[in-house]
């Protein structure tokens, strides 16, 4: 359980709200959603499970280019890690989100992507997946 | 900043939360929209009587979300749901006692229990939100849909580009028709939200009912529609699909708004035939509370806090 004190460190900054001085989480002083957790301990955080490939993963820089747009889009705090297990839906994308994050990703990699596979990317490696394989297509 | 040590928390001892005062059930063409700003809440022990209604399995989703900011959005989504749908049944199920489940495209729906002496109302709802606003809409046995986006939201994107690319040629017409780049802007948005609540009312998820099959758009007035009604005078928001243009989707109806003066709101509800309409007007109608559950209940219907209402 080590790992839910890390996200309580820091606050991400949102100038809107600049009014508020933010001592602790939501600008409460003494509670944090970590803090709920331990009250509530018949919960357990199953680890996401790792998906069996039977194709290569995508390489690394294309991952880490696929969080870098993302990270830009959803405008997500620095502190907020991702990975290529994550899933869009828990990084808190929006249909518009995911629409703007897919034509980014076109742009970027000069692909086109389908309606189909649009709707089926769910982590952040399922869109580095696509993109290689869209990209090797263009190619081979 | 450090959490209080957990285990005063684990001990505290708060009180049941304060019933929730009932509602009277929407009437055939109503929605009611219950919505909640997530900066409002100032009161740490509400978030613990918020996670005490949640089933383990949401509890976890809440908790998987990335990040202190998104946790509490989604705590306070589901939280918002089920708060709601109790008001509706006259103190008969509490927040806590509801299950959902999920229709086979994906939508959730409430999954009721059936009960000796007792028929639950037949509740449809649908939830929105940003990370400014959670809103929840219900209906009586009517299928809806709801989107929020705040009106100052900015596409990386040109607009242009994103319409060309999901939008219907209609649609990507009218937002070439607008000069000004801010006024694009905000008509993009306000599409963009009466398209995503028409797919939700639907149902069938995003991959169901692609964006760029159907137009929406305003229908002048005095104009007879499939039905033969005549409709009254202000222009109505209307659904057509691409491939049958002119043969308009009638079975639904829809409501665009400013909400909270923060953000545009759409909504989209399945007309009821089994109902129909005395008099001319046939018409959404909206009631609106802002909320935060066993603290306060606002009714601003007829306030600043709905305003430039089209149907």
């Amino acid at each position: 359980m080590a790992s839910i004190s890390a996200t309580a460190k820091s606050i991400p900054t949102r100038p809107r709200h600049s009014l508020q001085a933010v001592n602790g989480i939501f600008g409460l002083k003494s509670v944090s959603i970590s803090s709920l957790r331990r009250s509530f301990p018949s919960i357990r955080l199953q680890p996401t499970p790792m998906r069996f490939r039977v194709c290569c993963a995508a390489k690394p820089e294309t991952v880490q280019k696929v969080c870098d747009i993302v990270k830009k889009q959803l405008a997500l705090a620095e502190d907020i890690a991702i990975t290529g297990e994550s899933k869009f839906s828990t990084l808190g994308a929006d249909s518009l989100d995911t629409v703007e994050i897919v034509m980014g990703l076109e742009e970027a990699f000069n692909i086109s992507v389908e309606e189909e596979s649009a709707q089926n990317i769910s982590t952040v490696q399922d869109a580095a997946d696509l993109i290689e394989t869209l990209v090797a297509a263009k190619s081979g | 900043m450090l959490p209080l040590h957990s285990n005063s928390l684990a001990r505290r001892p708060f009180a049941s939360p304060l019933p929730l005062p009932p509602a009277s059930l929407p009437s055939p063409r109503e929605t009611h929209i219950w919505y909640v700003v997530p900066d409002e809440l100032k009161d740490a022990s509400l978030l613990y009587q918020y996670m005490e209604l949640l089933s383990p399995c949401e509890r976890q989703s809440v908790l998987r979300m990335n990040g202190e900011r998104l946790q509490k959005g989604a705590l306070l989504a589901r939280a918002l749901v089920r708060t709601t749908l109790a008001r509706y049944t006259d103190g008969r199920l509490s927040p806590k006692s509801f299950k959902f489940q999920k229709n086979r495209f994906g939508k959730p729906e409430v999954e009721w229990d059936k009960y000796d002496l007792w028929a639950p109302p037949p509740l449809q709802f649908n939830i929105s939100h940003t990370s400014t606003m959670i809103a929840c809409g219900v209906t009586l046995d009517l299928p809806i849909g709801i989107d929020i986006e705040e009106k100052q939201r900015k596409t990386s994107n040109n607009i242009l580009s994103l319409a060309h690319r999901y939008f219907s040629p209609v649609e990507v017409a009218y937002l070439k028709t607008l000069a000004d780049p801010e006024c694009r802007q905000s008509e993009f948005i306000r599409l963009w939200t009466l398209k995503e609540a028409y797919v939700k009312a639907l149902g069938r998820g995003f991959s169901g009912t692609p964006f760029k099959d159907f137009t929406i758009r305003l229908e002048a007035s005095n104009s007879k529609q499939v039905t033969g009604e005549l409709k009254s005078d202000a222009p109505s928001i209307v659904v057509e699909a691409v491939d049958d243009p002119g043969i308009l989707m009638n079975r639904w109806q829809f409501a665009l708004f400013e909400l909270n003066n923060s953000h545009y709101t759409a909504v989209c509800m399945e007309r009821d035939v089994k109902n129909p309409a005395d008099g001319e007007n046939n018409s959404l109608k909206l009631e609106v509370w802002r909320t935060l559950p066993f603290v306060e209940d606002e009714c601003v219907t007829e306030t600043d806090a709905v305003k430039n209402i089209i149907r």
